[in-house]
């Protein structure tokens, strides 16, 4: 079975003066937009202080990042898939929106941890390519995933407004692990 | 009733954020730093000929004392506690910088020097270098680097003294080698191999030349 997420629930009709209310695409870009700056002005006002957490059985916060990141790649992957079982453009089982919802949010908790440490540890540092779109990538990407998450709470959105939003949230995410984890094994070595 | 999933997951993020971002806070440096700052200051400086322990100045052509930009040049020296080198070059209103002791420990720090002469350089590995450019002669500052703070004085280098680089790749390994030739001839260097940072072979300062497991290289003067 499947089901749209952005179908009205019957019991619930939203009142008809709501339903073209800006707020509802406004609110979720304003929130976004702050999420994004106010993510790169902290990371660009506070001094980088090198240190932070670790975790045992790492041999750096590098390698730590570095498999955390992987592993909300992995589930970003899931995401994707789980979507298209949602929309039902893959055959999926009953609770592919479950496995979507879930997915995503470990996908989501998992990259916390890697940004607090880029932004307190590092920075937003702009000395070569790959640091400064890994930079901005990572502003924009907790920012459009907050949009994400609002838009969420809305009903009768556009048809393509979550994938779409989705999709920029994977790409970013896909994006910020090229220029991070991929880079540290590719120079490191993939080791933990 | 407006689904709360969504809402409770950036709640739940924010939370988690904030919670590691307070313990690094109140954790504060101590956690990285303590097992290896033992081991630094019973430096013995790997293989070296020169005489060391006293940095003999540099003769400095034209301290140019404009305000406005800050003159390109590289500096050189060791911290005060003598267990590391720490060498900058500036072009252009950028800094590159190194800092290393010659056995494991070395950080390559980039960032802007403002126009008063400041500069704040961080590394990827996360270095901290705060320095302040003295009459355009020498550079006083401090390296923060795995928790512990260094203060250094880098005189104006001219070549061949400086900040040298070279990178190769021999029989399958990355090799990655930074030296800091101070003006008394001195030199500081580390070679990482695939990640493992050992002490470096002496480099010929004139021609940048240097042996590298059997692999003849040529380093490079750095620029930022």
């Amino acid at each position: 079975m499947t089901a749209d997420p952005n179908a009205a629930t019957q019991a619930f009709p939203p009142p008809p003066h709501r339903r073209d209310s800006p707020a509802r695409y406004l609110v979720p870009a304003l929130v976004a937009a702050a999420v994004a700056v106010g993510l790169g002005v902290y990371g660009k006002v506070h001094d980088p202080t090198g240190t932070a957490f670790n975790l045992a059985g790492f041999s750096s916060t590098g390698a730590v990042k570095s498999w955390l990141a992987t592993t909300a790649f992995f589930f970003a992957l899931v995401q994707v898939v789980s979507a298209f079982m949602v929309y039902g453009k893959l055959p999926g089982p009953s609770w592919s929106a479950t496995l979507h919802r879930w997915s995503g949010r470990i996908a989501f908790l998992v990259a916390v941890p890697v940004a607090v440490h880029c932004l307190y540890a590092f920075g937003y540092q702009t000395y070569s390519t790959r640091v400064m779109w890994h930079s901005a990538l990572g502003c924009l990407f907790f920012g459009a995933f907050s949009a994400k998450m609002l838009l969420l709470r809305s009903e009768r959105l556009p048809g393509w407004l979550l994938p779409l939003v989705g999709g920029l949230v994977f790409t970013g995410l896909t994006l910020l692990w090229l220029t991070s984890a991929l880079w540290f094994f590719r120079t490191f070595g993939v080791s933990t | 009733m407006k689904r709360p999933g969504p809402l409770l997951t950036l709640l739940a993020g924010l939370v988690l954020g904030l919670f590691m971002l307070t313990l690094n806070v109140t954790s504060g440096t101590k956690t990285a730093s303590s097992s290896y700052s033992e081991a630094s200051p019973a430096a013995s400086p790997s293989p070296k000929k020169s005489a060391p322990a006293s940095p003999t100045p540099t003769v400095t052509p034209s301290p140019t004392p404009s305000k406005s930009a800050v003159p390109n040049a590289s500096y050189a020296g060791r911290t005060d506690d003598d267990t590391a080198s720490v060498a900058v070059t500036i072009r252009d209103g950028k800094a590159v910088a190194y800092f290393c002791d010659g056995r494991y420990k070395e950080a390559w720090l980039r960032g802007p020097v403002a126009d008063d002469g400041t500069m704040k350089l961080t590394a990827p590995n996360g270095a901290v270098l705060d320095g302040k450019l003295q009459q355009g002669t020498k550079i006083r500052g401090t390296v923060k680097d795995e928790g512990r703070k260094y203060a250094f004085t880098a005189d104006k280098a001219v070549k061949p003294s400086g900040l040298w680089r070279a990178t190769a790749k021999v029989r399958g390994a990355k090799i990655d080698g930074g030296w800091i030739v101070l003006p008394n001839g001195r030199q500081t260097g580390i070679v990482t191999r695939d990640g493992k940072a050992a002490a470096a072979p002496r480099i010929d300062p004139e021609t940048g030349a240097v042996t590298v497991d059997g692999q003849q290289l040529t380093a490079q003067p750095v620029t930022p």
